[in-house]
């Protein structure tokens, strides 16, 4: 066995186009592992750079004020969803949902849906990550690997005299077929590991990737060798196999993109604003109980609270925005499970597309898909109401506040999934 | 060189059209890329056309329910704010660029400039990452494969089977030839361009410049007509079919999958920008320099208070013939709105340089150039979104200073220090409602026909020498062959 592949080694690196192949395909690898490790540690660098400056100007402002509610207004908050190890293999939507935010404790509503997007001309295109390479790139060059197996020794005239003097089928194809696949599956991934060396990605995540990529290979070798059995005529081959690509990269994922859309309505961002803004505006003139008593119909511990002073006071503008909050909050709740539900449709329709398959899977494993994005939306919410339930006291109770108390703001900590955020003053 | 025939030239064309008629394959191709072509013009002109309506009227609405606003203390409607919304532009039913990927409506307000929030890509199924049924995308991508698909064997299936040499040998030149081959396949692009045309003929109507119009389908035209070129020149270079396919294949996986990502990564690591959560640090900083507007009695207005007791010549503020916290709230605003405005041009031009160093990789694959030159034109590129971001600032600082203007104008001081002290003196502390009628007339529109044909010069440019070099090439590739 070991002869035909040592032949069939051979017989591949004299053929110059396959080798133009190979070689192309390890450095686009190699330049989309480059360009993820980098993005990845500017990202990881713009985090440190933020965390810093966001201590900086919350010491500053909490020297500058003294009383809770002005204290409240004036701190902002870092949250910040950090890339995992494997990011740089499959930067996924990173580009299209925020990572950072700066949250205080006004209306969330009001605030999160800021975004500091990239330049969307370039997240338009798209990035050429690793999992674009597998997914998208790679069974373009299996394509032109694999699919004149057959035809090109039927072109020349060999096909029948290679059949009959051979031993077995897979002393002659198998052979082949194998070669070829290790040259191509090493000059992909290889960058990769190199990659996930440098990032110190967890060995399970680095063989389940592989495996995956793997099993994608020999997904588009078998279409291959299936459709170059049936036909004579190379490029009327490589033509049903580009068909195949072309169905699984863009026919599925855009039919199905309208469906989903069709079937689903979500309500205009817009709308969350507006509603938002008219019931904290509206707050203004509206008699102070009547905004109380909404408040306190959520937050029982503070029906007690006796608005003070005539004019202004900030435990009635806290209360106000929480209300514009609660007005909001059915749209907001079916805006974010319109998303969620598209993307559980959407994942239905990964499953007709191998393509789409192996990139959902990536991008899972390496928690950059909208998932992940979704996961971070909901620490921010958490984490506004841990700050919410922090100054609440302070700020219902003039007594109880002294400025030491300011440590006991909660942190924002990226690791902590949304439910398990705990106060520090419990 | 021999001489080249337009009738010989016809009749190969013809020849070669007969060819396809009778190829299963190449009359399915056909069909797929009109069908596809003319659905997608269909489903995306529906959908623009969908968004332009919700867009305009969520204007409308933002603006009357700012004027139903009761009479009110004029710094409540500067809090109260305004949303503005980027409607789409005529031409992005061909091309919708950057739309889905940048946020479309923006709330404006008074002391700070906010980012354009919710990009229709966030609240999509994200399938369509890879390619999307517009136009653009598939006349960019998808065309130049089914051309590739039809053409690759045009001139090498005749030398595989010997029929050259004949066709050679009886006077007809390799350039006539190559030329017929060529405009039987141009007639296939006129063919996927017509659905285009159409509907360039609507953008027309509903106000787009008719030059830009034209030289939008003039750059789809040119980008075909090279495809059409490496096709032809593919197909004399190899002398098998196969091998032309294989090499058109690799072309085209080059040109138009991985250059215009590795385009978009190369820019994103050469021209590092600083996100706006960043520079509003730096911002934040600058501001604490300038004071509170709210609080007159904030040590920084001192110089402004000095200087208008001197001009008007009285000794208390109390004095002055204009209300001084609105004075205050007005030179503030301006102050701080000339900080903003440093920072988000800063920001604008880290940006724009990002999109130069991608838009260059057009000079190393076409269908780079055609993505720039496209969106350019129908005003659908990063240079429209960040002339929204500098109308609704213009918009945003025009309504507030007029409401501030109001404040200094139409509400006298006393009334306005004695605000919080009653129902009776907040009702006096108010302005009537008609001073927020100015909030009406936001309509957004990319940027005019020579400004947008400057911006396009270089992805022309680059489109002409790919024509121009694969023309030479293919004459000197021609003569060898002869």
């Amino acid at each position: 066995m070991n002869k035909h592949l040592i032949r069939e080694w051979h017989f591949m690196l004299r053929q110059s186009y396959v080798l133009v192949l190979l070689l192309c395909g390890f450095l686009i690898s190699s330049f989309s592992v480059l360009t993820g490790l980098s993005e990845i540690d500017s990202q990881r660098e713009t985090i440190e750079r933020l965390k810093t400056a966001d201590q900086l100007d919350r010491a500053e402002a909490q020297d500058k004020h003294n009383a809770p509610g002005a204290l409240a207004y004036y701190s902002f908050h870092l949250t910040y969803s950090a890339p995992s190890n494997l990011a740089f293999a499959a930067l996924g939507e990173r580009d299209i949902y925020p990572w950072k935010h700066r949250v205080r404790m006004l209306a969330l509503e009001g605030q999160i849906y800021e975004s500091d997007a990239q330049n969307p001309e370039l997240a338009q295109a798209g990035k050429i990550d690793f999992a674009f390479v597998i997914s998208a790139l790679s069974p373009l060059l299996l394509i032109l690997l694999f699919h004149d197996l057959f035809a090109s020794e039927r072109a020349s005239g060999r096909h029948e005299l290679l059949v009959t003097t051979t031993e077995s089928s897979f002393a002659l194809w198998g052979a082949r077929v194998v070669v070829r696949l290790f040259a191509i599956f090493i000059s992909l991934i290889l960058p990769f590991y190199v990659g996930a060396l440098i990032n110190n990605v967890a060995m399970t995540d680095v063989l389940i990737l592989s495996l995956w990529c793997l099993l994608y290979f020999i997904f588009w070798i078998a279409l291959s060798l299936l459709i170059g059995r049936r036909e004579s005529s190379a490029p009327r081959i490589a033509s049903i196999l580009i068909g195949f690509w072309a169905l699984f990269t863009f026919v599925i994922p855009i039919l199905g993109d309208l469906a989903i859309n069709q079937s689903i309505h979500s309500p205009q961002g817009g709308e969350i604003l507006l509603t938002q803004r008219e019931a904290v505006n509206d707050a203004w003139d509206l008699p102070v109980q009547t905004t109380l008593n909404a408040f306190t119909a959520t937050h029982p511990e503070y029906i007690g609270y006796k608005h003070e002073n005539e004019g202004f006071d900030w435990g009635w503008y806290y209360a106000f925005q929480q209300v514009g909050d609660q007005v909001a909050e059915p749209l907001s709740i079916r805006y974010r499970e319109a998303a969620l539900k598209k993307h559980q449709r959407a994942s239905f329709v990964t499953l007709l597309s191998p393509t789409l398959l192996i990139q959902k899977k990536m991008t899972r494993l390496a928690e950059t898909d909208a998932l992940a994005a979704m996961a971070y939306e909901r620490r921010i919410r958490e984490f506004h109401k841990t700050l919410r339930m922090t100054y609440y006291p302070w700020l219902f109770s003039a007594d109880k506040f002294n400025k030491s108390n300011l440590d006991l703001l909660p942190q924002f900590d990226s690791t902590t999934s949304g439910t398990t955020y705990s106060r520090k003053n419990e | 060189m021999s001489k080249i025939h337009l009738a010989q030239i016809g009749c190969v064309a013809k020849d070669e059209l007969r060819y396809w008629s009778r190829s299963k394959l190449a009359i399915s191709i056909l069909t797929i890329g009109i069908v596809l072509t003319l659905s997608s013009v269909i489903v995306t002109a529906f959908k623009m056309h969908e968004l332009s309506e919700i867009r305009h009227s969520m204007q409308e609405t933002s603006e009357e329910t700012f004027m139903e606003q009761p009479d009110r203390h004029p710094h409540r409607m500067v809090h109260y704010g305004h949303y503005a919304f980027r409607a789409p532009s005529p031409l992005s039913m061909l091309d919708p660029g950057v739309d889905a990927h940048t946020g479309n409506s923006i709330f404006l307000e008074g002391h700070r400039q906010n980012s354009a929030m919710f990009a229709e890509q966030e609240q999509s199924t994200g399938l369509t990452k890879m390619g999307s049924l517009s136009p653009a995308f598939i006349v960019q991508v998808i065309a130049p494969l089914l051309l590739i698909l039809i053409g690759y064997s045009s001139v090498s299936r005749e030398r595989e089977s010997q029929t050259l040499s004949f066709i050679l040998s009886q006077g007809t030149s390799i350039f006539t030839l190559i030329f017929g081959k060529g405009l039987a396949l141009f007639f296939v692009v006129c063919l996927i361009l017509l659905p285009l045309t159409i509907s360039g003929v609507f953008a027309v109507l509903l106000g787009e410049s008719l030059a830009i119009v034209g030289g939008f389908l003039a750059g789809y035209m040119m980008y075909l007509l090279v495809w059409v070129l490496v096709i032809l020149l593919f197909s004399t270079l190899f002398s098998k079919k196969s091998e032309s396919f294989t090499a058109l294949t690799f072309a085209w996986i080059l040109f138009c999958i991985a250059m215009p990502r590795i385009a978009s990564s190369t820019a994103s690591i050469s021209v590092p920008t600083a996100g706006k959560l960043e520079t509003d640090f730096a911002v934040i900083a600058s501001l604490r320099k300038l004071g509170d507007g709210h609080n007159a009695q904030d040590p920084a207005f001192t110089k402004l208070k000095n200087s208008l007791l001197k001009r008007h010549g009285v000794d208390s503020i109390e004095k002055l013939p204009f209300n001084f916290r609105g004075a205050v709230a007005s030179a503030s605003e301006a102050e701080l709105t000339a900080v903003l405005n440093q920072f988000a041009e800063d920001r604008m031009l880290q940006e724009l340089q990002q999109t130069l160093v991608a838009r260059l990789f057009g000079w190393l694959s076409p269908k780079v150039a055609i993505r720039s030159l496209s969106m350019i034109s129908a005003g659908t590129s990063v240079e429209t979104h960040h002339r929204f971001i500098r109308e609704t600032e213009e918009l945003r600082f025009r309504f507030v200073q007029s409401l501030n203007k109001a404040h200094m104008e139409k509400l006298s001081y006393r009334d306005d220090v004695n605000r919080n002290k009653g129902e009776e003196a907040r009702k006096k502390a108010s302005v009537s409602s008609t001073n927020w009628q100015m909030i009406q007339g936001f309509r957004f529109s990319p940027a005019d026909a020579t400004t947008r044909f400057t911006r396009s010069a270089d992805a022309y440019a680059q489109l002409t020498l790919w024509i121009v070099f694969l023309l030479l090439f293919i004459g000197y590739t021609g003569r060898r062959v002869q």
